[in-house]
This record gives C-alpha cells, sequence and structure tokens, in this order.
C-alpha cells in the first residue's frame, strides 16, 4: 500500500497543479528560469562567437547571433591554431587525451575495481582500516605528492610520455574508485559468495564470472567519474605531459592565454567548445549516471 | 460533532481513473475503517478527505462544509501517518506544539493540551527526548498525541500499525480502541490487516479496484459477504470457495459439486433470489464451519470424503488441506484436542452445517 | 602442503592498491615533508640543518604572495559558499515546484562537466571589457557599466568567485537535492496538514534535518578551495600582480616558474595542513552518523 501511495503521490500534485496555478508556483518558475539564464549564458556567448567572423566580434554584441555563420574559426582551431611555437591545432591535443584516456580508464578501474572486490567480500584483516586510510588519500591534495612523484616517474624513465600522464591519472584516482567499487559491492549478498566458493570458484573466477557481469551499473557510473576527470584536468598533464604529448586543456591554454598578435576570439571559443565538447556529450548522454558519479565521488566513504 | 460524507467522487491520474463514482458517508462517533489489498484506492481515498491530494470530481463534506477546496489545515481533521512522520529535529514536545502553531492559542492552553494528550497516551516521561530515542511503540504514541492535540472531531489513521511488531500491534489496537470509546470522535483507519479492521471497527468498508464492496460491521461482512471477492478477504484461513450446479429437485434447492460428486442441501440458506436449476453457484464454506468424523453436530448440509494433502498446526487448532478432486484444496479447520490429527493420505470424512453455507452466484460473483 | 589459493590470492590482489598508498602517498607525502625541512632548491638535498630546519617555513611566511594567497582561500572560500547557499534555494525550489525538475537540474549542473580551465577562459572573455558584458551593458545605455573586475586587483578575486559559483552551483543543488529527496514524504504532509507556515517549515524543521548535507558541503567545497589551481591560472594567470595566487597556484609557481623544491614542499605541506583541518569534523561527522545509524537500527 505504501509503495502505491508514494507512487500516487507525484502524478497527484501534477493534477492539482493543472487546475490552480498559484503565484508562489509562478515566482518559483521564474527565479529558477533567471537562474537558468546565468548558468547557460555563457554557453550561449561562447557558442554563439565561435561562429561569428572577426569583423562582428569588434562590434562587441556579444549577446548578438551571427549575421553569418562560419565554421572557419572551427577549422583553424582544430587544425591551425598556434599553441605557442607550434601550430598544429588542438587536434593533436586531443588525440593525446584520447590516448592518455584509454590506459588511465584501464588501469584505474581494473586495479580499483579488484581492490573493492577483495575488501568487501573477502573477509581481510585490517580491512576496515586499510579503507579508512583510503578515505584519508582520496582528499589529499595533488601538491603535496606531485615533486616526489616527478621524481619517481623520472626514475622509471617514462617521464613526459602518455604513460606517465595516465600512472599519475590512475594512481590518484585509485583511492576514490576503490572507496566506490567497496561501497557498491558490500551490498552483494554474502551468500553469493558463499555459494560461488562452495561451488569451486576460485577469487579471480568469481570475480570475473559473477562479479564483474554483475557491477554494468556502478562500472558506468565510474567511467563517467573518471572520463571527465582525466579529461578535464589540466595540472597532471602539465606537469607530467612532454612536448608533443600534452592533453587538450593544456594545449587549449598554451593557445588562448600566450597567444601572440591580433587575438581571434572565435577561434579560440571554438578551441574552448572543441575541448569542452567530449565530456559534454558524456553529461547529455548519461545525465543520470552522471549525477551518481559526481555525488558518489562527492560523499565517501 | 462532524459526519464525513464522499459524494460521487472519481480520481484519475493522468489516464488511469483509481476511484469511479465513489460515494461513502461515514457517520457521527463511527469509526470506520477502509479494509482493502494494496493499490485498491483506499489511502488515495483517505488522502483526498485529508486534503493531501485533489479530488478529480466530486465533494468531501465534512459537518456538512463543503471541504473540496480547503488546504488540508482548514479541514478541521488530524491524521497520523504510517511512518507517523514525526518532526526528527524536534523533542516530542515540540513535535505535539509545533501542530498547533498555526493555530492561534495561547501558551497555557497549549502546555494544557501538551499535558492532557501525553498523559492520557502515557508518554508524559518521554516529553523531552528526540524521536529518535523513542521506540517504534513510544513514537507510534507521540504520533497519535500530534493528532490528539489539535483537538479536531475526525482523526485519520494511515495504516499506522504496519510498522510495529506483532505483539505492540495487538497492544496498539486495544489503545486506539481505547481512545475511541473515550473520546468519540469519528474516526476513519486505513489498513489491509482484516484482522485489524475486524477487532477495531464500527463499520467496514471493503475496497476492491476503487470501488466499496460493502459496507456493514464486522459481524455482518464476516457473516453475510455480499460478494466473492470480500467472501474471500476476510476470514482466514480463508473461505473455501467451490463451484457448482444448482439443482431444483422436490421443491427442494441443492448443489452439486461435480469433480466430487458431492450433493449440499441449501434448503436452510436464505436465498435473496432463487437460482434457477442448471446455475451455475459458487458456494462459500468457512474453514472453521466443517466439522470432522463422527463429530457432526446439527443438521449436516455437505457431507464429504477426501484425501488429507498437508495439515498445519497452530497451537490450539490444526488446518487440514484436503483435496477437493478437481485439483482446489479444501481448507478444513479443527480443533486438535478433541480430535486425533489426520495424516498425509488418509481420507476424512468432514461435514458441513446446512444454516453456513454462503451462496454466490458463479456469474456475477454476488451473492444471492 | 598444497596452497590455499582462496587464501592467498585476495591479498596479492590487494598488492597494487597498498604499493601505490605506501609509495605515492604516504611516501611521498613523508619525502615532501623531509624536503620542507632541508635547504633543496633545484635539486633535493636530504640532509637536514637542525640548526636551521625552519628556514624554508619563514621565508615563506615572510613572502608577500604566500600571504595574499592564504587571504585569497578566505576571501573564495566565503565567496563560493553561496554556490551552497543558492544551490539549497534553487534545490528547495525545484522540489516544492515539481514542474520542470528534470529540465531545471540537467541546466544547473552541466558547467560541472565543463574543466575547469575552460570555465576559466569563457569568464574571462565574459569580464573582457571589449568583448563581454561590460560592452554590452554600456551599448544598452548603461555608460558606467564596469564589468572589467579581472583587470583590478582589488575585484579580480570576485570575479573568480562568480566563476567558481557558476561551476559549482549545480553540484550544491544536486547534493541538496538528494538531501531533500531523502526526508519522508509524510513529513511534508504532516506540516500541511498542520498548517505549518512556509518559513517555520524550512527554518525548524527541513534546514535542521539536512544539517549534515550543509556540512558535507561546506566541508568540501573547503577542500577544493584550497586546490583552486586551474581555474585562476585559466582567468588571472594569478595577476594582477599576485592579487589572485591561491595555495594550489604558489606551489606549482614555486616548483615550475622558480624550481625551488624546499619552498615548494612548505608550501605543499600547509596545504595538507589545511586540508587535515578541513577534514577533521568530516571524518568526526561521518562517524558519528554512522554511530547514529546503527543505533537507529536498534
Amino acid at each position: 500500500m505504501s509503495a502505491v501511495a508514494a507512487s500516487a503521490a507525484i502524478p497527484v500534485s501534477r493534477a492539482r497543479r493543472r487546475k490552480r496555478i498559484r503565484g508562489s508556483s509562478i515566482a518559483i518558475l521564474v527565479f529558477l528560469t533567471m537562474c537558468a539564464a546565468f548558468v547557460s549564458l555563457p554557453l550561449y556567448v561562447v557558442i554563439v562567437t565561435s561562429f561569428k567572423t572577426m569583423e562582428q566580434i569588434a562590434l562587441g554584441e556579444v549577446f548578438a547571433l551571427p549575421t553569418e555563420w562560419t565554421i572557419e574559426p572551427w577549422r583553424m582551431a582544430w587544425s591551425e591554431v598556434c599553441a605557442g611555437m607550434t601550430c598544429e591545432g588542438v587536434s593533436h591535443g586531443f588525440w593525446v587525451s584520447m590516448k592518455i584516456l584509454f590506459p588511465s580508464l584501464l588501469l584505474s578501474i581494473g586495479i580499483s575495481a579488484v581492490t573493492g572486490y577483495a575488501l568487501a567480500l573477502w573477509k581481510i584483516r585490517w580491512a576496515g582500516t586499510f579503507l579508512f586510510v583510503l578515505f584519508l588519500c582520496a582528499f589529499v591534495p595533488f601538491q603535496i605528492i606531485m615533486i616526489p612523484l616527478v621524481l619517481l616517474i623520472s626514475s622509471l624513465g617514462i617521464f613526459g610520455t602518455i604513460w606517465a600522464v595516465a600512472i599519475v591519472h590512475s594512481i590518484l584516482a585509485m583511492p576514490l574508485l576503490t572507496l566506490i567499487f567497496r561501497n557498491f559491492y558490500k551490498d552483494v549478498p554474502e551468500e553469493i559468495i558463499n555459494a560461488a566458493i562452495m561451488d569451486c570458484g576460485s577469487f579471480w573466477r568469481i570475480f570475473f564470472e559473477i562479479i564483474l557481469p554483475m557491477s554494468a551499473n556502478i562500472m558506468i557510473v565510474v567511467l563517467i567519474l573518471m572520463i571527465t576527470t582525466v579529461w578535464n584536468d589540466y595540472l597532471i598533464g602539465l606537469i607530467f605531459g612532454g612536448v608533443g604529448t600534452q592533453p587538450m586543456t593544456v594545449i587549449l591554454a598554451n593557445t588562448v592565454i600566450t597567444s601572440f598578435g591580433v587575438v581571434k576570439y572565435n577561434v579560440d571559443m571554438a578551441a574552448a567548445l572543441l575541448t569542452a565538447i567530449p565530456p559534454l556529450i558524456v553529461y547529455f548522454a548519461l545525465g543520470k549516471f552522471f549525477v551518481q558519479g559526481i555525488t558518489a565521488g562527492a560523499i565517501k566513504g | 460533532m462532524p459526519h464525513v460524507e464522499f459524494h460521487n467522487i472519481v480520481k484519475r491520474f493522468g489516464r488511469v481513473t483509481v476511484l469511479e463514482d465513489l460515494n461513502l458517508r461515514v457517520e457521527d462517533g463511527e469509526f470506520l475503517v477502509l479494509l482493502g489489498p494494496s493499490g485498491c484506492g483506499k489511502t488515495t481515498l483517505l488522502n483526498m478527505l485529508a486534503g493531501l491530494q485533489e479530488v478529480t470530481e466530486g465533494s468531501i463534506v465534512i459537518g456538512g462544509r463543503d471541504v473540496t477546496d480547503l488546504d488540508p489545515k482548514d479541514r478541521g481533521l488530524a491524521m497520523v501517518f504510517q511512518s507517523y512522520a514525526l518532526y526528527p529535529t524536534k523533542t516530542v514536545r515540540g513535535n505535539l506544539k509545533f501542530g498547533l502553531s498555526a493555530q492561534k492559542l495561547d501558551r497555557s492552553e497549549i502546555e494544557r493540551r501538551v499535558q492532557w494528550a501525553a498523559k492520557l497516551l502515557q508518554i508524559d516521561r518521554l516529553l523531552d527526548r528526540k524521536p529518535a530515542q523513542l521506540s517504534g511503540g513510544q513514537r507510534q504514541r507521540v504520533a497519535i498525541g500530534r493528532a490528539l492535540v489539535k483537538n479536531v472531531d475526525v482523526f485519520l489513521f494511515d495504516e499506522p500499525l504496519s510498522n510495529l511488531d506483532a505483539k505492540l500491534r495487538t497492544e496498539m489496537r486495544l489503545e486506539i480502541k481505547r481512545l475511541h470509546q473515550e473520546l468519540a470522535k469519528t474516526i476513519v483507519f486505513v489498513t489491509h490487516d482484516q484482522v485489524e479492521a475486524m477487532t477495531m471497527a464500527t463499520r467496514i468498508a471493503v475496497m476492491d479496484a476503487g470501488v466499496i464492496q460493502q459496507i456493514a460491521t464486522p459481524d455482518e461482512i464476516y457473516e453475510r459477504p455480499a460478494n466473492l471477492f470480500v467472501a474471500r478477504f476476510i476470514g482466514s484461513p480463508a473461505m473455501n470457495t467451490l463451484k457448482t450446479t444448482a439443482v431444483r429437485k422436490n421443491g427442494c434447492i441443492g448443489a452439486v459439486h461435480a469433480p466430487t460428486g458431492v450433493h449440499m442441501d441449501l434448503s436452510a440458506y436464505p436465498f435473496l433470489a432463487q437460482p434457477r436449476d442448471g446455475d451455475p453457484l459458487v458456494i462459500g464454506l468457512r474453514p472453521e464451519h466443517f466439522t470432522i468424523g463422527c463429530d457432526a453436530r446439527g443438521d449436516v448440509g455437505a457431507r464429504f470424503s477426501l484425501p488429507v494433502r498437508y495439515t498445519e498446526k497452530n497451537g490450539s487448532d490444526v488446518t487440514a488441506f484436503v483435496d477437493s478432486a478437481d485439483g482446489e484444496l479444501i481448507a478444513v479447520r479443527f480443533d486438535h484436542k478433541h480430535h486425533h490429527v489426520p495424516k498425509t493420505g488418509d481420507v476424512v470424512e468432514i461435514h458441513f452445517p446446512k444454516d453456513r453455507f454462503d451462496v454466490f452466484d458463479a456469474v456475477s460473483e454476488k451473492r444471492i | 602442503m598444497s596452497v590455499r589459493w582462496n587464501w592467498v590470492s585476495p591479498r596479492i590482489a590487494l598488492i597494487p592498491a597498498l604499493a601505490i598508498t605506501a609509495i605515492a602517498f604516504f611516501g611521498a607525502i613523508i619525502w615532501t615533508v623531509w624536503i620542507s625541512f632541508t635547504r633543496s632548491r633545484r635539486f633535493p638535498d636530504y640532509a637536514i640543518d637542525l640548526a636551521d630546519w625552519t628556514r624554508q617555513y619563514e621565508r615563506l611566511f615572510g613572502d608577500n604572495a604566500w600571504q595574499t594567497a592564504l587571504q585569497n582561500v578566505f576571501v573564495l572560500a566565503l565567496g563560493s559558499a553561496l554556490a551552497i547557499v543558492f544551490g539549497f534555494i534553487l534545490a528547495a525550489m525545484i522540489e516544492r515546484e515539481k514542474r520542470g525538475e528534470g529540465f531545471f537540474r540537467t541546466l544547473f549542473l552541466y558547467p560541472l562537466a565543463v574543466s575547469f580551465i575552460v570555465t576559466g577562459l569563457v569568464w574571462r572573455w565574459m569580464f573582457n571589457p571589449d568583448l563581454g558584458v561590460q560592452n554590452f551593458l554600456r551599448g544598452l545605455g548603461w555608460e558606467g557599466a564596469s564589468f572589467n573586475w579581472l583587470a583590478d586587483s582589488h575585484t579580480a578575486m570576485y570575479g573568480i568567485i562568480l566563476a567558481s559559483i557558476w561551476h559549482g552551483l549545480g553540484f550544491y543543488m544536486a547534493l541538496m537535492l538528494a538531501g531533500l529527496k531523502s526526508i519522508n514524504t509524510e513529513i511534508w504532509s504532516a506540516a500541511r496538514l498542520d498548517g505549518v507556515s512556509f518559513w517555520r517549515l524550512y527554518i525548524e524543521i527541513i534546514i535542521p534535518m539536512l544539517k549534515f548535507t550543509f556540512l558535507t558541503c561546506a566541508i568540501l567545497l573547503s577542500l577544493g578551495v584550497v586546490k583552486t589551481y586551474d581555474i585562476v591560472l585559466a582567468m588571472t594567470g594569478g595577476g594582477p600582480g599576485t592579487s589572485t595566487w591561491t595555495p594550489a597556484y604558489f606551489v606549482v609557481n614555486s616548483y615550475a616558474a622558480r624550481g625551488n623544491i624546499g619552498f615548494a614542499s612548505s608550501a605543499a605541506v600547509m596545504m595538507l595542513v589545511m586540508t587535515a583541518v578541513l577534514f577533521l569534523p568530516l571524518v568526526l561527522v561521518t562517524a558519528w552518523q554512522a554511530r547514529r545509524r546503527e543505533a537507529m537500527v536498534q
């Protein structure tokens, strides 16, 4: 009955409001719309400007639509614009970011899922302590371990490569992802594991044949969290990436901040949009999981 | 004191119609229980009375006043929720007082009411605790207390006992009944538990699929269910219902159960409408009215000889499930002190008294 | 004797995570703390001069840019706290007015998917006097409009705050909305039946019920503020002068631009101290909440 009452509650309030729209409702909607305008205006301006010609931009009407739509800025941003000394557009950075993304995802999710599984479902002494330590590590600011990591990565001889960036991403993400996986796996009934052990399942077979197929939801959440984190990162790419292995954000910052001569705003904005589009696609395609991802990432523990 | 009336209530959620043209009158001082399975619309009906949900069509009248479009707070009623809905950040006293905040009362009056309700419910020693520090039963009392202090004439209860364990539930049942007798207020109580309904109500409205199937006193509902739904819903174990065919012989009406070939003598049944020969009938047999073996008393209306499939012992009595030959089981309940308990596979002879049949039309499913 | 693989395997599986924790986190933190007490400059020098082991910290606290960075952390934390306040207001409104919930939630949250670098650049353009809002407002006839905040060292920080709010608003709204939705619907019904006024309901019941959500938001916000780096770089590059430096910016700058490992380490250690101070209440609250949950179950 309670389920019925709960599911009934939502459509009811709609029927109720269709009948009489109150003043307070209108005030709320007006306020929400204003806030929505504040949130969406910058994106609007950037999109609109990226399609304008420099002549129109010089007129200064930021909110006006382009009088003459042009994709020339996008083409230049993708393949011609100069970042510092090199002039090959942000496309190079795009591919570097892609190449960083995949090993980062594989490494971080692989380690974290197995660790979370072991901690959640196999009786291991000190598991609680280790989880608490991971909880602490998840909040350590990157700057405090940045310099020793540089030395460590250098001593491995991979400093300045894509692998360096991917490994540092995986290290930094490991504590949080492990906590997320562990929290997901701890709700798996113990009986399942016991039954699997009785059926002669080994640690790895149970993981690959039973646990992993159950993890689709949490995998999507974690994937989204990691894709946005890795793609949007700047500092790790800046410090650990070398010439030719810097990710898109670094290329973008170099393009916009250290540009010489006349600033081509339309090209800059197209470059910024090109950098922002991949995570935005992920966001708009998988919004529900995205919210879960960031709240899981935020809360804990 | 006010009575509550529902006139031609229609409730739709989008295209789904939950209640269709429902009429109901709750008398002054009555303890009316809305009883029905999940999704029958009973909670929706209660929420509409409270003003928490809007009616699509129709009107609700409390004490002669049309409250259909009034805010919940202006309807002059109080409600006890299933989850109690206590304000977790307030003490018990704060919870009792908070409900009064909208009514402009002076301090001493508020204090007087809080003390009165607390004493009545024996929660006066808990007044400074937070809800989290209370047991389930205590929370339940606070929830009732919060309704009581509002000093209204109509109380609504939305499955308030479903979160309690069996023992507490029995206790609170008595407690709520006592309150009803002491305060003599109108109570509308929603539940899916027939025991609650049978023990507390002055009248029960049995609902199914948005329709009130029967509204009557608990005895009436039990003794003379208006249709097959009510017959099967009330009683535990549920009433046995056998598909039969009416037989008129020498002016006497009987019914034949084809799979067993048993003839039932319906001559003592007070028919509302006489069936014709060959009409399909459904005969209801309450498990507790059977007698077993040579124990038959009074006029036997039907005599079965059937094998036992399994038995269930329940302290003082035993329920045997016998095979009615068409794949369905007939539950038979008897007192096991006076009988040996039959074993699975035993063929037992069971009798059903002539004056205890319930007869329904197989097509309309209504009592005839 | 046979090996009990079901005993051994889980422990082997933990090795990578343990190694990362021990080396990349604990080892690295200890290394940084150690180095911060040495005279290291461009290259690590592991000898601690016991007579003068606080030299890096003395220099640090004597450094004007560090002072500015510390002040900025506070300004930024206080300013960005508006994101929590507005996040709550938005969540409460969305929760109350169910219409358009999906639309508004999606819209308020999208900035979170945008990197700090892009956020910073976008707002840099919005504040650009020739290009952005100022020019637009002047074009409308408001000649005195001044939105060139980033060029002035007194107002540049507010520009960064605005951009941070834009970026984080939806996040706090989502957390608050989750908190509001976790409140038993019957509480709202009970309040309606009691005729409790809107303000009393929120101030006396709802906000106290969400106090842990608020606290969590506040701590997450402060931890984020301590780490603020990318958005400053993209918007102002730390300028004008050093007016928008933050501790994180300071550390990266000391290391990458000045090439002074010892000095950067001491600033990084101070960041760790700040994080720990902010973090402690979160640990306590989490532990307390877990205990309370257990108590509720009993």
